[in-house]
């Protein structure tokens, strides 16, 4: 699905991501755990394909095409999906159009005609009971005064809606409360299947107590420094970064 | 001709001369200076090679009643003048084209239709329009295709208590020059939306005089215009309790220049004000340019009134988010674009004007 090779990526001049390599099956859930600034958001952005990073050195291949020269939303349209961090607000844009832009927008490239209107109505309402969603609020303005939560689970009805092949969750723990934490989960666990993989960002093991990853790996300071299975995150709860690091 | 106004008896000197320059053919653009034109560019030919798109309005007539051939009587502007008392400048356009043009009139009250339809541009002369009825009444002002040195003027009187919601779409004019007037008697109720798209040099101007406990609402569009597009408002609140809201929002390109000046003038017995201006741009470029000034002139002490403006530029994060969504930017921006807008189209009372107006929006939108 996803194979990163000796990555290197700077934001003016600033080195972040110092030699990276992740390969990533069909099927597979990895984790990646990390302190504050070792480069997570920015590998994420990178794979999304934000620009104003530059890549220095390195290949990512994505199901056997070079991501670095996709367009961010070629990447989005052949199936790769970021749940973001900090999702941004859009005033404006009803919540409701803009998945059925999107949802649209992906039918397109892949050639297929449009979503009808009760179709889409169908699937945005199921999707959204899911995640405890309501519809009142898909009727508001993109993330417009959504609380934090509101906006991570914002990102996952989008996830689900889009049903990615690699779908990246920065951080989507982080700000959810304990009910909102399972349901996402249960969204999450719900998609996977043998046909799609996910990179989970998280600072927590709890979320990975839901999630159960097949991997987990370890980034400091731009680099993966272990990786493991499950017991990896545990131990990591235990010992913290500080020595894990040292470890290996 | 015979003239309604007496120019020996305008305040502004330099006013009254350019209107005598209009009375003896001269060119009154000339060294024309007066601090309330000051970003219209009059002056100037502004020129574009661009060819005017004829945007179609049929959809329009079909469901409303076209009443601009209803326009014939000769009217007597007179009272009407006197019901002015302006504590500003006079204004350039109200004083030429009452110099240069005469002036008809219409009854709104003599139709039955809710909706009508009248196209301004098939009339030379300034327009009065009056309304005493107390049921609501949209009227459509079409302006369009115009190429005018003159300025005409549009006077609507609305006595006690009545309603009016009017949509003008003043489009596709390589040159228009608009005065509007309106006095709203007490109780009464004006929405006033103005939709400005295509043109190529336009100002218009809104006058407006407020009685007891009016409510007052002017909305303006201003998209795809070539060259210099110019709003001018001046509110004046006379007596107490009224409201007035105002928002333009304008999204500028290809080297556009459009301008908002506006003024909210409370007398000193207009007590319990309730005034608001805001004036948006996005500009979608470098080469473009946004003009915002607005003004409060306030007397009373127990009022109101806030005011501000904002000059943006699409947000590359915000595009980049929908890019991520596999949504191309190209749709992104259209998406961007109508949502920086959107609040405008909302304003519209009525159903059917609305929806159409969102659909014109929408496909003039690049
Ligand atoms: N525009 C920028 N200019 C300079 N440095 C930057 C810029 N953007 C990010 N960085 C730096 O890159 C490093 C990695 O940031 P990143 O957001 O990837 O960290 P992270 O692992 O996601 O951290 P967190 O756990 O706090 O979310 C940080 O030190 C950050 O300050
Ligand atoms: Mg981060």
């Amino acid at each position: 699905m996803l194979e990163i090779k000796n990555l290197h990526v700077s934001i003016e001049e600033n080195k972040i991501i110092k030699g990276l390599d992740l390969s990533i099956n069909k099927g597979e859930v990895h984790a990646l755990m990390g302190p504050n600034g070792s480069g997570k958001s920015t590998l994420s952005y990178v794979l999304s394909g934000k620009d104003k990073y530059e890549i220095n050195d390195g290949t990512i291949d994505y199901n056997g095409k070079n991501l670095l020269e996709l367009d961010v939303d070629e990447r989005a349209n052949e199936g790769l999906f970021l749940a973001f961090q900090y999702p941004m607000e859009i005033p404006g844009v009803q919540t409701s159009f803009f998945l059925k832009t999107a949802i649209n927008s992906k039918r397109k490239y892949l050639g297929q005609s449009e979503m009808d209107a009760l179709e889409f109505a169908k699937l945005m309402k199921s999707k959204a009971e899911e995640l405890n969603i309501s519809t009142e609020m898909l009727k508001r303005d993109l993330n417009v005064n959504y609380s934090g939560g509101e906006k991570k689970k914002q990102e996952i009805l989008q996830m689900s809606m889009l049903s990615p092949k690699m779908a990246i969750l920065d951080e989507t723990d982080s700000g959810l409360d304990i009910d909102a934490l399972r349901i996402v989960s249960e969204g999450v666990n719900k998609l996977r299947n043998s046909e799609n993989s996910f990179l989970v960002i998280t600072h927590y093991q709890r979320l990975l107590n839901y999630i159960k990853p097949d991997f987990v790996h370890i980034i400091a300071d731009g680099k993966i420094v272990k990786s493991g299975d499950y017991s990896l995150a545990l131990e990591l709860e235990e010992k913290g970064y500080e020595e894990i690091s040292q470890t290996a | 001709m015979e003239l309604v106004l007496n120019l020996d008896k305008i305040q502004s000197k330099s006013v009254s001369q350019y209107a005598k320059d209009i009375l003896d053919n001269q060119n009154p653009y000339k060294n024309f200076k007066i601090e309330n034109y000051k970003y219209a560019q009059l002056h100037k030919d502004v020129k574009s090679e661009i060819l005017l798109r004829d945007i179609d309005f049929s959809k329009l007539l079909d469901n409303t009643k076209n009443i601009t051939s209803s326009i014939s009587n000769p009217f007597d502007l007179t009272a009407n003048l006197n019901l002015w008392n302006y504590n500003n400048e006079d204004s350039f356009f109200r004083v030429s084209s009452l110099v240069k043009r005469e002036t008809k009139s219409v009854n709104l009250d003599t139709f039955n239709d809710r909706n009508l339809f009248l196209d301004i541009s098939q009339i030379n002369e300034n327009i009065h329009i009056s309304k005493s009825s107390t049921n609501e009444i949209n009227l459509i002002i079409l302006n369009s295709k115009l190429n005018d040195e003159y300025p005409k003027s549009i006077f609507l009187d609305l006595s006690n208590n009545s309603k009016l919601n009017v949509v003008h779409f003043n489009v596709s004019n390589n040159k228009s020059f608009l005065y509007f007037e309106t006095n709203l008697q007490d109780n009464s109720y004006f929405n006033f939306i103005s939709f400005q798209s295509d043109n190529i040099h336009t100002r218009n101007e809104f006058y407006a005089s407020l009685n007891q406990e009016c409510n007052f609402d002017l909305y303006g569009l201003n998209i795809n215009n070539y060259g210099v597009n110019d709003n001018y408002s001046f509110i004046q609140h006379l007596k107490p309790s009224s409201s007035s809201r105002e928002v333009f929002k304008s999204i500028v390109e290809k080297g556009a220049i459009t301008n908002f000046q506006g003024k909210i003038y409370v007398d000193s017995i207009a007590q319990k004000t309730d005034g608001y201006q805001m004036s948006r741009s996005l500009l979608l470029d470098d080469i473009s340019k946004a003009n915002n000034k607005p003004e409060l002139e306030i007397y009373a002490d127990d009022v109101k009134c806030s005011h501000g403006s904002t000059v943006s530029k699409l947000d590359d994060e915000q595009i980049y988010y929908f890019k991520s969504r596999g949504i191309d930017s190209e749709i992104a921006k259209k998406i961007l674009k109508k949502a920086f807008i959107v609040e405008i189209i909302e304003s519209i009372k009525d159903d059917m004007l609305k929806n159409y107006s969102n659909e014109l929006i929408e496909s003039l939108l690049s």
